[in-house]
């Protein structure tokens, strides 16, 4: 009935998911990241460079956002264990 | 196991199911490729909360105008509660959900 793989196939195929997960989720953060500063900063198109005012502007919105990922992500792992504790506390 | 969600440094979040619908009963006795599938949903699960939770905090407490790159004081606290109360929200409506669902049983 299973397929005799052994564990270590299992393990890299495991594996193999979560890189291209991760690199799935980088990806996202970085489009969405994209979107958030063009749409926070540019509105000027005189010109088709960023001008210096649009350019600090997305310096510091990078590293803002970025920030509250980071931040977000701290309170989510909180959150998540603490629901995760609840509901083995829940199937006893 | 999701470091790169958790920005690394943190500890493993284990096996997560947000929500109690991951239903992962008897895993000891599971072929592994459904476990591995289970575990490929719940993950997924898992990033994509992740990632709509960022941007509903983002659009309710970030103050986008950048005068600064730091976060203020008041867009920290803000982000925390908004974290708990997405949670809150999600637990009241699954439990909501069961109970309607077993009430048309």
């Amino acid at each position: 009935m299973y397929n005799n793989y052994g564990a270590s196939y299992q393990e890299q195929r495991l594996q193999q998911m979560m890189e291209q997960k991760q690199l799935k989720d980088f990806m996202r953060m970085y489009s969405n990241l994209v979107s958030r500063c063009f749409e926070d900063c540019v509105s000027d198109f005189t010109s088709n460079t960023l001008n210096d005012k649009e350019l600090t502007c997305v310096n510091r919105c990078t590293l803002k956002n970025m920030k509250l990922n980071e931040r977000i992500g701290q309170r989510f792992a909180e959150e998540n264990a603490k629901l995760m504790e609840d509901q083995a506390k829940m199937g006893r | 196991m999701f470091g790169g969600v958790f920005g690394g440094s943190q500890k493993p979040v284990g096996q997560a199911a947000p929500g109690g619908m991951g239903g992962g009963m008897g895993q000891a006795q599971m072929d592994p490729n459904a476990q591995l599938a289970a575990a490929e949903q719940e993950m997924e699960m898992v990033t994509d909360m992740f990632a709509r939770l960022g941007d509903l905090c983002y659009k309710k407490c970030l103050i986008q105008r950048y005068s600064d790159e730091e976060l203020t004081k008041a867009e920290s606290v803000c982000t925390d509660r908004c974290v708990a109360k997405y949670f809150q929200v999600n637990r009241d409506v699954s439990e909501k959900l069961a109970k309607l669902s077993q009430a048309n049983q």
